[in-house]
């Protein structure tokens, strides 16, 4: 009894001193990690708890799934301390190690958690070799080829394990590392580098269901110095300004309309001032006519002054022809002289040409109403005073509809020019007739309109040859004739132009010269060049001054008197630079030459 | 302009999904017939390449359910159910491995990839069923199945490739129909959906190992 008391009390002031000396049971120790490196061994690592400080031992026990039987660690020894090797034999795939450490010292053991282990989740290899870093001078710039070598353990000849790489690579004072996956390959080429620089490069890996190595040691190299062609850079700057050049384009495309218009400013057009186009375009010719009169022009101070102008009309045969009385029948049988009357008109108007041409329509033409009309834009249409009395409007017989045309159709036409003078500026009426009323009908008339009379045509009949296609029409007004109580001339008959008034009327009177000879016309006015003298050489001496006695030339006249074209006398005019027809040549008997051939042709 | 935008949705979706559908191209056995024919490395590639992708997606929906529904790993309760696939015999080491012949390599692979035909359809079936799991995690379980399916048929031409160029004896014999196995365990409970997964994971891995293995014992150009 007393022993085991004693025993007791010993044993309970051990622990004391025990305690007072700080050893205990050893703590619990921690599995901190299970490795394989090569999917064929693997090692488990412990932490011990705390030794209790007494000398503790540690012992690592497993067992497989499903199976009781414990098994203790083979090698301790291998891996190092506090841990457990397992090699090839020991190892097992694809099954659960349950793991536990055992710590046990003088005083006690104690026993870590358990661990479930399935070695084919725990690999991770060992780290790369032979890691190679080489600089490779290419045409773009060097770059440096980094070349490794796979972990000695691990067996991928076989396809048991399969690897894939990772590098890094850090160049001197960089402070973080770029990093390149390098799959399978062993070998990785690393570009962008900076000149003249250390860079490091380290290399790991992982097999595809595992846990990444250990980077290897940093192998260092120096790339050298050289400069980059920054190509990238001019690439760059060449298709930027290729960007802008398309866009330059397109917006002048887009804008060309508005380019045109300011670089090529349109020329204004000709703008007659006064001159409205939609009239024109409305055909409505008083107005268009209204906008081109000019007051006041052509300056009708005196009549005196006028610029004479005849209108010659002229009919053929064929046309129905009102005459006034048959006094003129014998001045139409001058018609069929082939007189001409090309006053004023071109080279292809020539009457001449016209009566030539018309010879043969004119045969069966015995009417006693030999008129000749000349049509064209040179042609003129006279008028007999007689129908421009006021009493009958225009027309020596108003005839109701019937075609009334002034019988004033002379074979010899009459024209006063002066010769030698400056052709006056004839106002072609025709012409203007043409130009201005442009819609001219299909029955080719052109119309002159005038007021205050009822309208009153003046039909001129085409050529039997229908030389012309236009007719001219004239509505004229009642002629102003100073000379009311002149009686109709029955014969040719010029009508000079007054005036011209504003809307657009010509006012018209007759020459008011009562000499009525009956196988001349009359001298028609002041600005016709009388034939003074004939010379001996047979020249035709003209007067020039005013006279207006015409009565006085007619001895003169008489020498070469001639209604025939051709005449006998021949006398020589003085020659113009044309060659004048002899038949062409009419003497006036009252002195005056017509002097139409003699004018140059046009 | 917003169907647009759906559809260039549903489009990233489907190209950023990782796990989107890959399916196997067709393999020609028909010679010049005007399909291209493959060559041996080309079907073992193809194979292992479908090997890889299932593994995968084992992994990842056994992940998947570590996480969401058993949060103490390690758990001293747990308790592992033998997979029903523990009767086939298989190498469980390198060596012993490199030490089958391939006739008994292609048919340890053929018959692992047998045995989990049904299972894996009722592992999708019950995933679809319950409403914890989201639509990916059936769809990735629905797809598994196709590929485990996928697998089979590629190793069995795989297999018929060989025997054609006289590479394989004619010692791999067809499965029987004895061979499919119910995944029974012991106590004859169906095993969970969990167990499934642990089990699929780890059988997926052998076969990715074996075909490997195969591959670089047979055509060992490169990769190996």
């Amino acid at each position: 009894m007393r022993n085991s008391g004693a025993v007791l009390i010993l044993t309970f002031i051990a622990k004391l001193i025990l305690q007072a000396a700080g050893v205990s049971p050893p703590g619990k120790p921690r599995l901190t990690s299970c490795r394989s490196p090569e999917k064929e061994t693997f090692t488990c690592w412990w932490e011990p708890g705390g030794d209790g400080g007494l000398p503790t031992t540690y012992a690592l026990y497993y067992h497989l799934e499903n199976s009781e039987t414990v098994y203790e660690c083979p090698d301790y020894r291998t891996a190092g301390e506090n841990s457990c090797y397992f090699n090839k034999n020991d190892t097992s795939l694809w099954v659960n190690y349950n793991i536990t450490v055992v710590a046990s010292n003088a005083l006690g053991k104690n026993i870590s958690d358990p661990v479930e282990v399935d070695v084919v989740y725990i690999v991770q290899p060992n780290t790369p070799e032979n890691v190679t870093a080489v600089v490779v001078h290419d045409e773009q710039g060097p770059f440096v080829r980094v070349s490794w070598e796979k972990p000695r353990t691990a067996d991928t000849r076989s396809g048991w394990i399969t690897l894939i790489y990772q590098i890094r690579v850090k160049q001197e004072k960089d402070e973080k590392w770029e990093e390149y996956d390098a799959g399978m390959q062993k070998y990785y080429n690393v570009f962008s580098l900076h000149p003249d620089k250390e860079c490091m490069v380290q290399v790991r890996c992982k097999p595809d269901h595992g846990f990444w190595s250990e980077w290897t040691q940093t192998t260092y190299v120096k790339m050298p110095n050289y400069i980059p062609r920054e190509r990238s850079l001019w690439i760059l700057i060449t298709i930027f300004s290729i960007f802008i050049v398309l866009i330059l384009t397109w917006t002048l495309n887009v804008k060309r309309n508005s380019m045109k218009l300011c670089l090529l400013p349109p020329v204004p057009g000709p703008k007659i001032k006064g001159f409205d186009k939609q009239l024109l375009k409305s055909g409505k010719t008083e107005e268009i006519f209204n906008t081109l009169v000019i007051q006041g022009f052509p300056p009708t101070t005196d009549y005196e002054n006028l610029l004479v102008e005849y209108l010659e009309v002229y009919d053929n045969e064929e046309q129905e022809l009102v005459l006034d009385g048959k006094e003129l029948s014998e001045d139409f049988m001058k018609s069929k002289s082939s007189s001409d009357n090309d006053s004023g008109r071109g080279s292809c108007d020539s009457r001449t040409l016209l009566l030539e041409k018309c010879m043969d329509g004119r045969e069966g033409s015995g009417s006693d109403q030999h008129q000749y009309s000349q049509h064209g834009e040179t042609s003129w249409a006279s008028t007999e005073s007689s129908e421009s009395q006021g009493a009958e409007p225009g027309s020596p017989e108003s005839t109701d509809g019937r075609a009334k045309t002034w019988p004033v159709v002379f074979p010899q036409p009459h024209h006063h020019y002066p010769v030698g003078a400056v052709k006056p500026a004839y106002h072609n009426v025709p012409e203007i007739l043409n130009q201005l009323s442009p819609h001219a009908t299909p029955s080719n008339y052109h119309q002159l309109h005038h007021q205050d009379i009822p309208q009153q045509e003046l039909r001129f009949s085409k050529s039997a040859c229908r030389h012309s296609q236009s007719y001219n029409q004239f509505n004229l007004d009642s002629i102003d004739t100073p000379a009311p109580g002149v009686p109709p001339l029955p014969s040719l008959e010029y009508v000079e132009v007054q005036r011209v008034n504003p809307e657009n009327m010509l006012l018209l009177r007759p020459l008011s010269d009562p000499n009525r000879e009956p196988e001349r016309s009359d001298c028609t006015g002041e600005d016709y060049s009388k034939v003074k003298v004939v010379t001996s050489h047979n020249i035709l001496l003209l007067q020039r001054d005013t006279s207006h006695q015409c009565v006085d030339d007619y001895s003169q006249a008489d020498q070469c008197t001639t209604q025939q074209p051709p005449h006998p006398c021949k006398p020589a005019v003085h020659q113009w630079n044309s060659v004048m027809p002899q038949e062409g040549m009419r003497v006036m008997g009252n002195g005056y030459v017509d002097s139409t051939v003699l004018m140059p042709s046009f | 302009l917003s169907l647009w935008a759906v559809a260039v949705l549903l489009v990233a979706l489907l190209c950023l999904d990782p796990h989107s559908r890959v399916s196997s191209a067709p393999i020609c056995t028909h010679g010049p017939s005007g399909c291209h024919v493959p060559s041996l490395a080309d079907l073992f590639d193809r194979v292992i390449q479908h090997s890889a992708r299932m593994h995968s997606l084992s992994n990842d929906l056994h992940s998947e359910f570590e996480q969401y529904f058993l949060p103490s790993k390690n758990s001293i309760g747990k308790i592992y159910r033998k997979c029903h696939t523990s009767s086939i015999l298989t190498p469980n080491g390198k060596e012993n491995a490199q030490k089958l012949a391939r006739e008994e390599l292609t048919e340890v692979i053929l018959k692992l990839l047998m045995a989990w035909r049904d299972p894996l359809f009722q592992l999708h079936q019950s995933m679809a069923h319950q409403q914890d799991f989201n639509s990916f995690s059936s769809n990735k379980a629905l797809e598994m199945g196709d590929m485990a399916h996928e697998l089979r048929k590629g190793v069995e031409k795989v297999a018929e490739k060989m025997r054609v160029l006289g590479m394989l004896g004619n010692s791999v014999t067809g499965l029987s129909a004895a061979e499919t196995m119910l995944p029974i365990s012991d106590s004859g409970e169906a095993m969970s959906n969990y167990e499934l997964l642990y089990c699929f994971r780890r059988d997926s891995n052998k076969v990715q190992n074996y075909l490997k293995i195969l591959k670089c014992r047979i055509v060992p150009e490169h990769d190996c």
